[in-house]
C-alpha cells in the first residue's frame, strides 16, 4: 500500500516513543544459552504419518512374511483399529543405496537421494500416541493435550525475533488446517506474540491485513489520522501507562507488517531456474504446491524468520501404500531436494536446521479390509524415520536402527522429549533453561527434561 | 498450569520416575554390594553406563526392553535368583524398576528438593482460616487513596459486573446522582442485572474450559454442554450458595436425584477435551479422563496444581502419589451418560423450532449428497467420487451428533452407566449397570497405564489433615458415594481452601490481580498472599454469608480500595470487547440462553478447510439471523478446533487448558482485526445508519459515553468532511464465491477438489455501504476510528 510510510511518519511523529520500549520488551529473547551453528529452523511436517518402511528404512523380511496372517485380541491397550485378524504386508516400492552412507531408499525419491550426504537419518524416534491429533500434538508441543506452546512458540521466546516486522514463527498449511487444528502451533501460556501465525494459501496471509474491499487507502488514512489524534488526547490525561503508547504503537508495527509480508511472500522476483528446480509451474500439481510452501520457507528463513513449519498432509496410508505414498513421495521429492540445495546454494544450510518428521511410523502389518487386496499400513508409535540436516547435525549418516520387521525401534531408541531437547540444543536453546512460570509451575518443552540425543550431533 | 497438560498415555515422566522411584532402590538396596566400596559380580550399579556394561552375567538392562534386562529378572526372581539376596521388593517398586527400563532407562539425578523439608509458610493455605474480626472491613487492610470520579466509577464497575459499558444515560443518571446512596445503588442495579450472569459465567468458563466441542480427531460437538454454560450463568444470577455450586458440579446426580439442574451441573466433569475413535488406546482415553478431571477439580475448588503427583510424589506440595490415586479413584465409577432431561422454564427454548429445521435441511442436503454419491462410486469406482462421498459421510456423522443439541438431554455423568443412556462413542463398551462394578484404580509409576503397581481405595487429599487439622472423611468404595463424600469434604466451611480459593478469584476479577496471584496454585509454587489476613478476612464474610457470591462483591465494591482512583487501566477482555462494539452500535440482541449461535468470523478463517478423521469438516456457516450472529460472545458457539479468530487475537482463553487469568498483551495483529475486519466495518456502518442526520458529537458520546470537547469537536467535524469526499464513491458488492476445498486422499495420495453445498437457508446481510449514501459512509469510517481508541478498550 502506498501510504504505509506516510503512516508511520504519522505515528511515529505523535511522541509515542514509550510505545517502543514497551512492545520490544514484551518480545525480548531469554537465550541463546550456547553458541550454535543454527539460528533457524525449517520443520517439514509430514501429518499423517509417513512410512518408515516405504521411504528410508526398508525391511525385506516382510518380502518373505507377504501375506502371513495372524490374529491379534482386542484389548484395552490396542486401538480397535490395531486388533482383529491381520496379516504382513512387504513394501510395494524398490529401494536403491544413496549417498556415500549408502542408505537404501525408495526409488521414487529421484531427485532427494542426490542430496542425502547433508541429511542425517534418524530410525530411533519413538511417539508415544497412536492417534493422529493426541501424536501430532506431542511431536509439536511435547503433550497429548492441546494447549502448550508449540516447538516454534518456544524458539520464539528463547531466540526473539530477527525482523520486527515479521512474525517470528510461521506456519505454512497445507489446504486442509491439520487434525487438532490451531492448538498444533499454539503460544500457549506464553506471550501471545510467540504464537504460530498460518499463512493461508488463499486468502489474505494475515488475518484482515488488508481492510475490506472499497476501503482507500485516503480513507484509512484520514480514519488513522483521527484515532491518533484522539489516542494522543487520552494519552495526556493518563501520561504514564505505558501500555496505551504500546498500543499506539503496535499499530503502526501492524502497518509495517503490511508493508513487509507481501513482499517475503512474492515468488515472482524469483528467477525460473529456481523455480523449477522447485517443482513449481511443472506437470506435477502436487509438487507445485508443496514447491511453493519450500521456496517461501527459504524465503521467509531469508527475511529473518526464527520457525517455520511447513505442512505436508496425506501420509495416512492404511490402504493402497503404493498409490497414497507413492504420490506423496513423487510430490515433495523435488520441493525437499530444491529446499536443501537451495538453502546449501544461498549458505544458509549451516545456520538453518532442516527436520523432516511424522507424528508416528507404521506398521509392518495391515488390518483386513477390501478383501486383503488394499495393502497399507496402520499407526505405529514405537518405529519411524526422521531426519535432520543443517548447522550442528552430523551430514551423511544413519542413526538408530529397527527391528527386522520395522515394528519397534532398538538402536539408539529415545522419546520424544529427547528428540525436542535436542532440536532446542541445536538452536542454541538449553531445554532444562528454557523454562516459563506458569501457574506457579516452571513449565519447559521437555516437561519434565530429556536426554541429548548426542549421535545425532556432529 | 493444570497438567491437563499432562497426557495420561505411557511414559511422560519416566526421568522423574527414576529420581522418585528407581534411583532410591539402587542406592539403598543395590549399592551396597554393586558400588564404591565392592562391586560382586563386577556389577556396579551407580551409573547408566555401567549398567549397560553390565556383570559377569551381562549387561543389567537393555533399554526398552524390561523383560530382557538382568536388574528386572533379578529383583522379579525371575530365573531363579533372587536380588535383593532373602528379600522381594514391593510389587510397586518392582514395577516402577520396569516401567523405567520399557521407557529407556533414562538417569537423571534426583533434586534434593523433596516437601519433607518444608517452610511453615510454603503451607498458609493448608491452615484453618482466620477467625473473622466483625470489626474490620477490606479498607482496614489497606491503605487506599482517593476515589475516582464518578464517570471512572460508573464505566469500572458496569464492565466488572456485566461486561458492557454503561450507556450515556446511565452515566448521566449516576453523574448527577448527588445522594450517599448512588453507589450502593448502582451495585444492586448491576447484580440484579441478567447481564451480571453472564458476564461472571464467562470467568468461571475459562477456569472450567467451557466448550461446545470435544477436540482432537473429529471435534464432534457435545450437543447438550449449552445447558450446562446456561446453568452457570442462571448460578450466579441466582447467587446460587457457592457450597450448593459446588456440591451440583461434582455429584449434583448422587445429592439430588431427580433434580434437574443438579444434573445439568455435572458436566463440569466432563468439560476436558476428550474423544474415542477406533485409532485410540481405550485404557489411554479412560486414563486422560481420570487425570483430566481430577486435576481440574483440585485446580477448580482447592487450588492445587497435582499433575506432578501422577507420577511422583509432588516435589514442592505435600502431595504424595498415593494421595492423587486415591482421590482419581473417588472417580472410578463416573461414566459419561446423556440421558433425556426436559427443558427447563429456565431454559431459552424459543429459537430451538427454527433453528433445528435449519440444520435439519442443511443435514438433510448433506445426506442426500451422500445417498447419491454413494451410488455413483459403487457403480464407477470413480476415487474422485469415492472422495467427496467419504466427505458427505463424515458431514453427516458430525450432523447427527450436532442435531441432538435440540433434544432435552443431559450432557451429564452418572455413577455406573445408565443403561440405554450412555455416552461417549460407539468405540466404547459399557456394561450394562447390573453387572457393573467401578475399576480398580492402581498407581501408576510415571504416569504410565500399562504398569499398574499398588491398588488404593478412594480418599481424598491427606494435606488437609495433616497440615490443618481438617479430618479427612472416609470415602465409600460402593458404585454410588464416592463423588458424594469428595464434595461434601470440599463444600465444608472447615475446608481451609475452598472459600479462599473462590473469595481470591472473585478479588482478581475486581481488580486484576488476587490476593495470591496464581488463583489456581495455592501450593509453596504459587505466590504468596499479599494480605494473607484480608484474604481470610474475605473468605470468613463468605462463609458467614451462606457461600453468598453477591455479598463478597459488595463487600468488594463498597470499599474505598475498589473506588480509588489511578488504578492501572486494564484492557478489555476478548469478549467484552466484542459484546462492547455490538452494545454501543445497537446491534446486540438481548436474547438469552440456548444452543450456541454462529457469530460473523473473518471470511478467510471461515472458509478455513478442516482436516476432520478421513475427511474434511463442513464449512463453517454463520447463523443466517442477525440476531442469532449479534449475540453475546458467551452465548456464542465454543469450537475447540476453530476459535473465533477476534476472541483469540485479543488473548482469549485456551479451550483446553484452565484459564485462571487472562493475558492482555497488546500484538499487532490485533489492529489488524479492530481496524480492518468486516465485523467491524459493518457495526460501525449499521449505527451510523440509526444516527443518520444526526450530529457527530451524539455519535462520538453514543460510543464513548461522553461529549467530545471542542478540540476533538473540530477534529472529528474536518475529519467526517474530509471522509465525505473520500466516500463519494460506492464501493460494489461483491459476489458471493462458493467454498472450495481440496484434500489429499489417503487412497491414492492425489488431491481431490470439492465444491461444497450453500446454506439452504435465506442469509440475512449485514448493510453493505453501497446500501448508505456517502455521509452515512464517512460517519462509519469516523465511528471505525471511535471502536479502534484506547478509551474505548481500556477500562480504569
Amino acid at each position: 500500500m502506498s501510504t504505509n510510510l506516510s503512516r508511520r511518519h504519522l505515528l511515529l511523529g505523535s511522541g509515542m516513543g514509550l510505545g517502543s520500549v514497551a512492545l520490544s520488551a514484551m518480545m525480548a529473547e531469554q537465550g541463546p544459552h550456547h553458541k550454535a551453528k543454527a539460528k533457524n529452523c525449517i520443520f517439514l511436517l509430514m501429518e499423517g504419518g509417513p512410512s518408515h518402511i516405504d521411504t528410508f528404512d526398508p525391511k525385506p523380511r516382510l518380502d518373505a512374511l507377504h501375506m502371513t496372517k495372524f490374529q491379534k485380541e482386542r484389548n484395552k491397550f490396542e486401538a480397535n483399529m490395531n486388533t482383529g485378524e491381520r496379516y504382513y504386508v512387504k513394501s510395494p516400492f524398490q529401494f536403491r543405496r544413496a549417498g556415500k552412507m549408502g542408505i537404501e531408499i525408495n526409488t521414487q525419491f529421484e531427485e532427494f537421494s542426490s542430496v542425502v550426504d547433508d541429511v542425517c537419518f534418524y530410525r530411533g524416534l519413538r511417539a508415544e500416541s497412536v492417534n493422529h491429533p493426541t501424536a501430532l500434538y506431542h511431536l509439536n508441543t511435547g503433550t497429548q493435550f492441546g494447549g502448550d506452546p508449540a516447538i516454534g512458540a518456544w524458539t520464539s521466546y528463547g531466540l526473539g525475533t530477527i525482523n520486527k516486522n515479521l512474525p517470528s514463527f510461521i506456519v505454512l498449511p497445507d489446504t486442509a488446517y491439520p487434525q487438532g487444528g490451531a492448538a498444533n502451533w499454539s503460544n500457549g501460556f506464553l506471550p501471545a506474540i510467540h504464537q504460530g501465525t498460518p499463512l493461508r494459501p488463499t486468502g489474505s496471509p494475515v488475518l484482515d491485513m488488508a481492510p475490506p474491499p472499497g476501503v482507500t487507502p485516503e480513507r484509512q488514512r484520514a480514519t488513522l489520522d483521527l484515532l491518533n489524534t484522539l489516542n494522543s488526547k487520552h494519552q495526556q490525561r493518563h501520561p504514564s501507562h505505558a501500555e496505551l503508547a504500546a498500543r499506539v504503537e503496535s499499530y503502526e508495527l501492524a502497518f509495517r507488517m503490511q508493508a513487509e509480508m507481501p513482499k517475503v511472500l512474492d515468488l515472482a522476483t524469483e528467477n525460473k531456474q529456481t523455480l523449477d528446480m522447485y517443482g513449481i509451474g511443472g506437470p506435477n500439481k502436487d509438487a507445485d504446491a508443496i514447491g511453493r510452501r519450500c521456496l517461501l520457507a527459504r524465503r521467509l528463513v531469508q527475511a529473518g524468520v526464527r520457525f517455520v513449519q511447513v505442512i505436508v498432509m496425506g501420509w495416512d496410508s492404511h490402504d493402497y501404500i503404493e498409490n497414497a505414498h507413492g504420490a506423496r513421495i513423487r510430490a515433495i521429492d523435488k520441493p525437499i531436494a530444491a529446499l536443501m540445495k537451495d538453502l546449501k546454494r544461498t549458505g544458509l544450510l549451516d545456520e538453518t536446521l532442516v527436520v523432516w518428521s511424522g507424528e508416528f511410523g507404521r506398521s509392518p502389518d495391515n488390518g483386513i479390509r477390501r478383501d486383503g487386496t488394499a495393502w497399507g499400513r496402520d499407526h505405529n508409535a514405537t518405529a519411524m524415520s526422521c531426519w535432520l540436516a543443517g548447522g550442528g547435525v552430523k551430514a551423511g549418516h544413519i542413526v538408530g536402527a529397527t527391528d527386522e520387521t520395522g515394528l519397534k525401534g532398538v538402536e539408539v531408541v529415545h522419546p520424544i522429549r529427547d528428540f525436542h531437547v535436542t532440536l532446542l540444543h541445536l538452536l542454541g536453546l538449553d531445554d532444562s533453561k528454557l523454562r516459563y512460570l506458569h501457574a506457579g509451575r516452571e513449565k519447559q518443552l521437555s516437561q519434565t527434561g530429556g536426554e541429548l540425543i548426542r549421535d545425532l550431533l556432529t | 498450569m493444570l497438567p491437563l497438560l499432562a497426557p495420561a498415555a505411557f511414559t511422560q515422566d519416566v526421568a522423574d520416575l527414576f529420581a522418585a522411584r528407581v534411583q532410591p532402590v539402587l542406592v539403598q538396596e543395590c549399592q551396597g554390594c554393586h558400588g564404591a566400596s565392592m562391586t560382586l559380580s563386577k556389577l556396579d550399579v551407580r551409573s547408566r553406563e555401567s549398567l549397560l556394561r553390565g556383570g559377569a552375567r551381562g549387561p543389567a538392562i537393555v533399554p526398552g526392553n524390561a523383560k530382557a534386562s538382568l536388574l528386572v529378572r533379578m529383583i522379579e526372581g525371575a530365573d531363579g535368583v533372587q536380588m535383593p539376596p532373602a528379600k522381594r521388593l514391593p510389587p510397586d517398586t518392582v514395577a516402577a524398576v520396569r516401567a523405567w527400563v520399557d521407557a529407556g532407562a533414562p538417569w537423571k539425578e534426583a533434586k534434593t528438593e523433596t516437601w519433607a523439608n518444608y517452610k511453615p509458610e510454603d503451607l498458609w493455605a493448608l491452615r484453618p482460616v482466620r477467625t473473622r474480626d466483625a470489626a474490620k472491613t477490606i479498607d482496614s487492610f489497606l491503605k487506599p487513596g482517593p476515589a475516582a470520579d464518578r464517570r471512572t466509577l460508573i464505566r469500572r464497575v458496569t464492565i466488572d459486573l456485566t461486561g458492557l459499558p454503561p450507556s450515556p444515560e446511565e452515566i448521566d443518571a449516576f453523574v448527577n446522582d448527588k445522594s450517599t446512596q448512588a453507589w450502593p445503588r448502582l451495585i444492586d442495579r448491576l447484580l440484579a442485572s441478567p447481564r451480571y450472569g453472564e458476564r461472571w459465567a464467562r470467568h468461571w468458563l475459562d477456569v472450567v474450559r467451557y466448550a461446545d466441542t470435544g477436540g482432537y480427531s473429529n471435534d464432534f460437538e457435545r450437543p447438550n454442554a449449552w445447558r450446562y454454560r446456561d446453568y452457570v450463568i442462571r448460578a450466579f444470577n441466582t447467587d446460587k450458595p457457592y457450597d450448593r455450586f459446588i456440591r451440583e458440579q461434582l455429584a449434583g446426580d448422587e445429592l439430588y436425584p431427580g433434580n434437574a439442574e443438579a444434573l445439568i451441573a455435572t458436566g463440569f466433569l466432563r468439560m476436558g477435551p476428550w474423544e474415542h475413535t477406533g485409532m485410540s488406546v481405550e485404557a489411554v482415553t479412560r486414563q486422560m479422563f481420570l487425570d483430566d478431571v481430577t486435576h481440574s477439580t483440585a485446580a477448580t475448588f482447592l487450588g492445587l496444581t497435582l499433575g506432578c503427583a501422577r507420577c511422583h510424589d509432588h516435589k514442592f506440595d505435600p502431595l504424595p502419589t498415593k494421595d492423587y490415586y486415591r482421590m482419581q479413584a473417588v472417580f472410578a465409577s463416573t461414566e459419561f451418560v446423556r440421558p433425556a432431561l426436559p427443558f427447563l422454564p429456565a431454559e431459552n427454548v424459543a429459537g430451538l423450532a427454527p433453528a433445528k429445521a435449519h440444520m435439519d435441511a442443511v443435514a438433510t442436503l448433506a445426506k442426500q449428497r451422500m445417498d447419491e454419491l454413494n451410488k455413483l462410486q459403487k457403480q464407477s469406482k470413480d476415487p474422485e467420487l469415492f472422495e467427496e462421498f467419504k466427505l458427505y459421510q463424515k458431514h453427516t456423522a458430525l450432523y447427527k451428533e450436532s442435531l441432538d443439541r435440540f433434544e432435552p438431554k443431559a450432557f451429564a455423568v452418572s455413577s455406573g452407566p445408565l443403561d440405554g443412556a450412555t455416552d461417549g462413542g460407539p468405540n466404547l463398551r459399557y456394561p450394562k449397570a447390573a453387572q457393573y462394578k467401578p475399576a480398580d484404580i492402581h498407581i501408576l509409576p510415571g504416569g504410565n497405564v500399562q504398569s499398574p503397581a499398588e491398588k488404593v481405595t478412594p480418599g481424598v487429599l491427606g494435606l488437609l489433615e495433616r497440615y490443618g487439622g481438617y479430618p479427612s472423611p472416609a470415602v465409600p468404595e460402593t458404585t454410588e458415594g464416592r463423588r458424594s463424600a469428595l464434595a461434601n469434604w470440599i463444600a465444608d466451611p472447615r475446608n481451609p481452601l475452598t472459600a479462599r480459593v473462590m473469595t481470591n478469584r472473585i478479588w482478581q476479577y475486581h481488580f486484576g490481580e488476587g490476593i495470591a496471584a496464581d488463583t489456581n496454585n495455592f501450593g509453596k509454587m504459587g505466590k504468596k498472599p499479599t494480605n494473607p489476613e484480608l484474604l481470610d478476612w474475605l473468605a470468613a464474610t463468605f462463609i458467614e454469608n451462606g457461600w453468598s457470591v453477591k455479598s463478597v462483591h459488595r463487600a468488594i465494591l463498597l470499599s474505598a480500595a475498589y473506588q480509588q482512583a489511578d488504578r492501572a487501566p486494564r484492557r478489555v477482555e476478548a469478549e467484552v470487547l466484542r459484546d462492547s462494539i455490538l452494545a454501543v452500535t445497537g446491534e446486540l440482541s438481548p436474547a438469552t440462553g440456548g444452543p450456541g449461535t454462529v457469530p460473523q468470523i473473518n471470511e478467510d478463517v471461515a472458509r478455513q478447510a478442516q482436516h476432520r478423521m478421513g475427511s474434511l469438516a463442513p464449512v463453517y456457516r454463520p447463523s443466517p439471523k442477525k440476531s442469532d450472529r449479534n449475540r453475546r460472545t458467551i452465548y456464542t458457539f465454543q469450537q475447540r478446533s476453530l476459535v473465533n479468530p477476534m476472541v483469540e487475537v485479543f488473548n482469549g482463553p485456551s479451550l483446553d487448558l484452565s484459564c485462571e487469568r487472562r493475558d492482555t498483551a497488546t500484538i499487532p495483529t490485533q489492529a489488524f482485526t479492530l481496524f480492518n475486519s468486516q465485523f467491524v466495518h459493518d457495526m460501525a456502518l449499521a449505527l451510523a445508519e440509526k444516527m443518520k442526520g444526526q450530529p457527530v458529537r451524539k455519535v462520538f458520546r453514543r460510543v464513548l459515553g461522553r461529549w467530545p470537547d471542542a478540540t476533538e469537536e473540530r477534529t472529528l467535524k474536518a475529519t467526517l468532511d474530509r471522509l465525505a469526499q473520500l466516500n463519494r464513491e460506492a464501493p460494489p458488492r461483491p459476489a458471493s464465491q462458493p467454498v472450495v476445498h481440496t484434500i489429499t486422499s489417503e487412497l491414492t495420495g492425489a488431491q481431490h477438489r470439492f465444491v461444497h453445498q450453500e446454506d439452504p437457508a435465506a442469509f440475512e446481510h449485514n448493510l453493505h455501504p453501497s446500501e448508505a449514501p456517502p455521509a452515512v459512509r464517512a460517519m462509519a469510517d469516523v465511528i471505525l476510528a471511535l471502536l479502534n481508541s484506547n478509551e474505548f478498550a481500556y477500562v480504569y
